[in-house]
Formats: C-alpha cells, sequence, structure tokens
C-alpha cells in the first residue's frame, strides 16, 4: 500500500513537472518524428551528423549558462534546436551540422534586440550554412505526402501549441497557405482538388507550421501582430514558390520575414514569451 | 574576399533551391487504331543555372506514320532549340547506370590463390517513337495561336499557344490528331500557366532516308527557372501505371524530387547464383515489391555518380565501358567541351512508376549538393572450387551453407519470390561437410524460405507496421505522462 502510495506521488511530480512545460512536449513529438523518418521512411541517415548537431548545440548552449548567466533550464531549447536540424537538415559533412548548431545557438544569444532573440534558432542555423557552404541543402519531398502522416505531426504539434498557447501562429499561416493555394491550383488554373490535397498534405509544410513559424520567443509579442505576420510569411512562401519555383519556400520565407518583428513589436507592445517551468510555478 | 565568397555562395544557392524546368511527357495521340499506350518512356535532364535540356525518347509501338505527340512547355522554342539525336546515347546512359549484378568467386581455404571478381549485366532498355501530315486549318477559330512552325530532320514541329483547353482540343481533333477524351482537363491548367505547345509529327519521306523505321529522339534545350517533368499529360491516354526512367546530369550532385520522396533502391545484397538467368525478370520483381512497400507514390534512385572526366573510378565494378565525353555532349552536357577537362558531371537515375491515382502532380526536382555514390547491384558468389580435404574447410563450408541460406532468405526478401531449386542449392555441399547441420540431421525444418513460402508473390505486403506502433506507444506514453496523474488525483479517495 505505502508502495503504491509513493509510486503515486511519484508519479504525481513527474507528470506535473512534465506538464509545466510546453517544450517537453516539443522534445517528445520531434524525436517521435525523427524515429517516423528514420524507421519507417528509411530516410538515408548519417548518424555522426545528429551527434555532430546536438553538440555543436549544446556547447555553445553550456557555454552561455557557464558563463551569459543564461538560466539552465534553456538546455532543453537547444535539444529542440539540435532535433529540428536533424529533421531538416542534409549536408555532406558532419561539420557543417556543427556549425549550423553553433550558428543557431550563437545567433540566439548574440543577437538579442531588447532581451529578444530575432530569428528561429534552427531556421537561422539551416538558412545560413545553406548560403555559406553551398554543401546543404533541405529535402521538402523527404517526408512524402499523406493524410495519416499529417494527421501524425497535427497531433504532434497541436499537444504542443495547446501548451504554449500560440495556436493562432500556426492556424493562421497554413489557412492562408490553403486559400491562396486554392484560388491559384483550383480556381485559375482549374486543376483537381487531389493536386491541391497532395500539395497541402507535404509533411515538411506541417512540420514548418507546427514546429517552426509557432517558436513564441521569436513570434511578435502582440496577438494580432502573430496573425498578421502569420498571414504575411504564408503570402511569401506563396508567392516564392508558385512565382518562382523556389524549393521549401517557408523557410526562406521565414527567415526574411522574421526582421519585420523587431517593428511589429515596436508598434504593438506587449511582454515577451517567458518559457514556464516547474520551479517558476 | 569575404565578400566573394559570400556572393557565391548565393548563387550556389540559388543554383541549388531555386530552379525547376518544364517539358516531356507529352501524350501520344496517334490516328486511327495505333496503340495509343505509352507504358515507358525515358528521358534525359541536364540542368545548368537556369538551362535546361532535355531529351525525350519513347517506344511508340505503331505504325510511325500516325505518331504525334503533344508536349507542354515553359517558352517558346527556336529552330535551333531542337535537335534530333541518336538513339545510341540512351542506350550507353542505359547500360552504364542499370541495376546490376556482381560476381565474386571464394577463394578454396585449403590452396592459396587469390579471388578474382567479375561484374556481368546490365538491365535492358527501351526504345523510342513518332507521325502524320497534318493540314493546318483556320487557327484563330479556335483560338489556337501557331506560334512558330520547323521541319527538324525527320520531325515536323508546330509551337502552339492557345486561350482555351476546348478550343486547343477541336484544332488538335480538325487537323487529325487523336486526342484521348481526358486531355481536356489537363491542358487548361497548362494553357493557364502560359505554356506553350510543342507538337510533333514524323515526316514520312524524310523518315525513310534517316532510321530504319525507329524514332530518334528530341531533344530541346530552354531556360526557365522551372524544373520540373509534365507527367499528367501522359496519364491522360495510358490506363494504369507509365515507368519513367529519368537520367539527370548536374554540376553539383544528385537530382531530386521535392515533391515525392526519393529512395533508394535495395542495394548490396547476396542472391542464390541460380538467379543470374533471369535477373532482369528478378529485378522487376524486386522493383514492383520496393514499389508497393513505398506505397506507390515514391521515385526511386537507381544509381547516382560523379562521371566527371577527371574521376577514375565511375563504378564499381563496371557494367561495360564508360559513356565517352561524345557521349555526355550528345546527351546535352553543355558545359563539358575539350577545353574543359575539369568539368564535373554528376549522374543519377531515378525510376518513377506513375499513376494517376498517385501521382496528382506533376514531377518537381530540386539539384542537391549531394555527391555521394550509389549504385543498385546485387551480388552472386561462387563457391570454392577443388577439393575441400582440409581442416579449415569445414568451417568454409559451414559459412557457405549459412551464406546460402541467407542468400535464399533475401531472394525472397527483395522479391517474393521462392524456387524449388533453393533447397537443392543450400544443400549442395552438405555431402562435403563432416558435423551436419542441426536441421538436416534432424530433417524437420524445410531449408527453404525462412518466411515458410506460403506466399510466393509477396506482391503487395506492406511495410512492417512495428515502427509505427512505437510511435503510437510513444505517443500515447507522452499522453499518460500528462494526463494520469490528474486523473489519479480525481479517483483517489478523499
Amino acid at each position: 500500500m505505502a508502495l503504491i502510495s509513493h509510486l503515486d506521488s511519484r508519479l504525481q511530480k513527474t507528470t506535473e513537472w512534465f506538464r509545466s512545460d510546453g517544450r517537453h512536449f516539443q522534445i517528445i513529438s520531434q524525436l517521435t518524428l525523427l524515429c517516423y523518418g528514420i524507421f519507417y521512411l528509411s530516410w538515408d541517415s548519417d548518424y555522426f551528423n545528429f551527434v555532430a548537431a546536438f553538440s555543436g548545440c549544446l556547447i555553445v548552449q553550456l557555454l552561455a549558462i557557464r558563463f551569459a548567466g543564461l538560466p539552465s533550464h534553456s538546455i532543453k531549447s537547444a535539444l529542440i534546436t539540435s532535433l529540428g536540424l536533424c529533421l531538416l537538415l542534409k549536408t555532406n559533412s558532419p561539420i557543417l551540422f556543427f556549425l549550423a548548431g553553433w550558428f543557431a545557438i550563437g545567433q540566439k544569444i548574440l543577437l538579442k534586440i531588447s532581451g529578444k532573440h530575432l530569428w528561429n534558432p534552427a531556421n537561422f542555423g539551416i538558412v545560413l550554412v545553406i548560403l555559406i557552404s553551398g554543401d546543404a541543402w533541405i529535402s521538402p519531398g523527404q517526408w512524402g505526402s499523406g493524410a495519416l502522416l499529417v494527421l501524425l505531426i497535427g497531433a504532434l504539434g497541436l499537444s504542443v501549441l495547446s501548451r504554449i498557447k500560440r495556436m493562432e501562429t500556426g492556424l493562421v499561416f497554413i489557412a492562408v497557405l490553403f486559400a491562396l493555394e486554392y484560388c491559384r491550383t483550383i480556381l485559375y488554373l482549374g486543376w483537381d482538388w487531389d493536386l491541391l490535397f497532395h500539395k497541402m498534405s507535404s509533411g515538411s509544410l506541417w512540420l514548418f507550421t507546427l514546429f517552426m513559424i509557432t517558436d513564441p520567443m521569436t513570434n511578435p509579442n502582440g496577438k494580432w501582430a502573430r496573425i498578421i505576420w502569420a498571414g504575411a510569411v504564408a503570402c511569401l512562401s506563396f508567392y516564392l514558390s508558385n512565382f518562382h519555383f523556389i524549393n521549401g519556400a517557408p523557410f526562406w520565407a521565414l527567415f526574411f520575414a522574421t526582421p519585420v518583428n523587431i517593428i511589429l513589436d515596436y508598434l504593438v507592445k506587449r511582454p515577451a514569451f517567458q518559457w514556464k517551468t516547474a520551479d517558476q510555478k | 574576399m569575404k565578400k566573394n565568397i559570400i556572393l557565391t555562395s548565393i548563387a550556389l544557392l540559388f543554383s541549388s533551391l531555386g530552379m525547376m524546368l518544364y517539358s516531356f511527357c507529352g501524350f501520344y495521340v496517334a490516328k486511327a487504331d495505333a496503340s495509343l499506350f505509352n507504358n515507358k518512356s525515358e528521358v534525359i535532364i541536364v540542368r545548368d543555372g537556369i538551362h535546361n535540356v532535355i531529351t525525350m525518347s519513347s517506344d511508340f509501338k505503331g505504325d510511325l506514320k500516325d505518331f504525334a505527340m503533344v508536349v507542354p512547355v515553359p517558352v517558346l522554342l527556336k529552330e535551333n532549340d531542337i535537335r534530333v539525336v541518336e538513339r545510341n546515347v540512351f542506350n550507353v546512359l542505359n547500360d552504364y547506370s542499370a541495376p546490376r549484378l556482381v560476381e565474386y568467386y571464394d577463394q578454396n581455404p585449403c590452396y592459396d590463390y587469390f579471388s578474382k571478381d567479375e561484374m556481368v549485366f546490365e538491365m535492358s532498355a527501351a526504345p523510342t517513337s513518332v507521325g502524320k501530315a497534318i493540314t493546318l486549318n483556320e487557327a484563330k477559330k479556335f483560338g489556337v495561336t501557331i506560334e512558330a512552325q520547323y521541319s527538324i530532320e525527320e520531325y515536323e514541329v508546330l509551337i502552339l499557344s492557345a486561350k482555351e483547353s476546348t478550343g486547343l482540343k477541336d484544332w488538335l481533333t480538325a487537323n487529325n490528331y487523336k486526342i484521348p477524351a481526358s486531355a481536356e482537363e489537363v491542358l487548361q491548367p497548362y494553357i493557364k500557366s502560359n505554356m506553350k505547345f510543342f507538337v510533333v509529327k514524323v515526316n514520312a519521306e524524310k523518315m525513310k532516308d534517316v532510321t530504319s523505321g525507329y524514332l530518334r529522339p528530341l531533344q530541346l534545350s530552354f531556360d526557365h527557372e522551372k524544373f520540373m517533368l509534365p507527367i499528367r499529360l501522359g496519364m491522360a491516354n495510358s490506363q494504369g501505371s507509365q515507368d519513367m526512367i529519368v537520367y539527370g546530369f548536374t554540376q553539383t550532385g544528385r537530382l531530386e524530387c521535392t515533391n515525392y520522396r526519393t529512395v533508394k533502391m535495395p542495394t548490396d545484397r547476396k542472391i542464390p547464383l541460380f538467379v543470374k538467368e533471369k535477373f532482369g525478370e528478378f529485378y522487376k520483381a524486386i522493383f514492383e515489391r520496393t514499389y508497393q512497400r513505398e506505397g506507390r507514390n515514391a521515385v526511386f534512385l537507381e544509381y547516382a555518380w560523379n562521371v566527371s572526366p577527371y574521376t577514375a573510378v565511375k563504378c564499381d565494378p563496371c557494367v561495360g565501358n564508360p559513356p565517352y565525353n561524345q557521349d555526355f555532349v550528345n546527351a546535352g552536357v553543355s558545359w563539358l567541351n575539350e577545353m574543359n577537362g575539369n568539368a564535373t558531371i554528376f549522374f543519377t537515375r531515378l525510376h518513377v512508376r506513375y499513376s494517376r491515382g498517385k501521382f496528382p502532380a506533376d514531377l518537381q526536382f530540386q539539384i542537391t549538393p549531394n555527391n555521394e555514390n550509389f549504385q543498385c547491384r546485387y551480388i552472386l558468389t561462387h563457391p570454392a572450387s577443388g577439393a575441400f580435404d582440409c581442416d579449415k574447410a569445414q568451417n568454409y563450408l559451414s559459412d557457405l551453407y549459412n551464406r546460402r541460406r541467407n542468400e535464399v532468405d533475401e531472394m525472397y526478401a527483395l522479391a517474393g519470390w521462392v524456387d524449388p531449386k533453393s533447397t537443392q542449392y543450400v544443400r549442395e555441399y552438405v555431402k562435403d561437410m563432416k558435423e551436419k547441420p542441426e536441421e538436416i540431421k534432424n530433417e524437420i525444418l524445410p531449408v527453404a524460405p525462412g518466411d515458410g513460402g506460403g506466399n510466393n508473390n509477396g506482391i503487395g505486403d506492406k511495410k512492417s507496421p512495428a515502427p509505427f506502433l512505437v510511435v503510437a506507444l510513444l505517443l500515447g506514453l507522452t499522453w499518460f505522462a500528462a494526463y494520469a496523474g490528474k486523473w489519479m488525483k480525481k479517483l483517489r479517495p478523499v
């Protein structure tokens, strides 16, 4: 009996700890998706790259915790960034993964504007490594398309978003993109519905919608600012993919739209997002 | 200096991400009863910046006089943008990059000599096709504009633009082109995307002079950002699935599909010796099974290699002679010439089996910097020859027995094949073994396939759901961890 009540209270504490921080959900979700990619979609993955991504991110983050006085729980954010890199980035060499980790976390620590970092770390790391090395790329087709996949990513993503209360960013982005694609693909060009579904059920697109554009640390602080901004990213992404045939357009759109946040935060003044942790509660 | 580096890398970025190209895979519009099916086609796509060179070849069966082809193209092609090339280019590329069979020879443990390895085989390729004289009716009436009209060797080429798909369809019909009923709905989106229509037929008179009755491939060159193959039009007159082999050449690395998964074919597997005679059939079965397992909507990688003139090893081992520089030039590799001995050529071979239900969108590609070599090969290992009269031979025979068991299992796993020869094959050297394998002593287990052999087609086998279950379990655990405590609280007596 005593054992049961002991276990019960342990479980209680563990779940409270787990639920206290949205990042725990995100880590589990991204880990699940990585396993899905490696084992089910049989990605051509080099585990050494993954090790490089994790060590790149964690080393910089640990240094920052030690010397820049960052809270120790920020290590969770570094884990999320490393998982993000593993899910999206492809390179010819693990060194680039390591570099991407440095860029991603380095940017977070060094490029702060009124106490808030600008770019989503994974997005920044990936774009910079692609731009600088020319030896890295993203594979928008690696997830394929399909209802089941969207359901899986959707369920995981919503579990995260409901914790951090940033649902609207993702929803507005996907809704605006869907509306634009509907107008062009079906109304204007006259393709069948299945083509639109194929486009909109791309795994990469949903991963971006639920795990990257919704990053609360780099979104505008005001709710309406976020809604307008997400809509604008969707328009830019639509334009880049349909008129300039850029692959992985959402990632580029986000990268180029992020600096606008400075203006939006200046215009709409709201307190910046803070991760809640068990001890703060 | 730093500035230079950044500028170069931006240029690289746009060359690796930005571009797509348009073309090919039209439907064959044949007159009268000539066969309308096009079940296999081959395309060479060469991409350099936004410059595209597309060479098309297909296995049109029927009277060549009746052949005609419609291909949507993104720009108005000029006369010198269109070229006729020899069929041989495709043969060379196909032979060189096809899935292959390798043979190795074991060394007899009782004697000391070097083992040799040898290479055999390649898959067979497909031929091409085309025409019929058209009298141009009043095009304007149909809302169709004849933008250009060329006579290029044995082909008569028209470049059309249209306002409405109905007009285009009616014009084609009025000019004796037989159009599949379902083509109209596909033509409309291409018209709206400002595509031009490249319409080709054969000039029967010239045909006689040039070839002996087969169609030579057509090569189109143009500059456009789009990097894609319009497969949708090809689906209009073909039932079921069609196969297409894409030979891609880039300066940087692999070609990859961006709107479907690009999956590697299984490779480097050891298979039984008796598969050798029917390897073509065997690979077909492997492809079918892999295609089914990946959900019938993936693009398969069969070969990827840096074949630049400066690289020494172009395959391991090679099927035949590597293509000559002239073959690459004929294929459209424009950056290769005598002055440029350092040119990089990366060769990717993709195999797509597309059908209307599973491929709603045209294939879009990107060039990646991925320069990892890949080839699809299967391995035959010949046993050692000579007498097995030393002690070491017993270990060898036992290994051989186990290896052959594995080969038979592999044959089943890859192709779903069960062969009655398997038992004999596995036990061939048991007579020389002093210590017989357990299952032979007991004669309980059948030696043949590990799966019991009940299912001998294996086609349609889905992927194992195990990883999916693991994922579901993880998900469940997460939710459990998140909410169980809360529920427990409610359940607990006050």
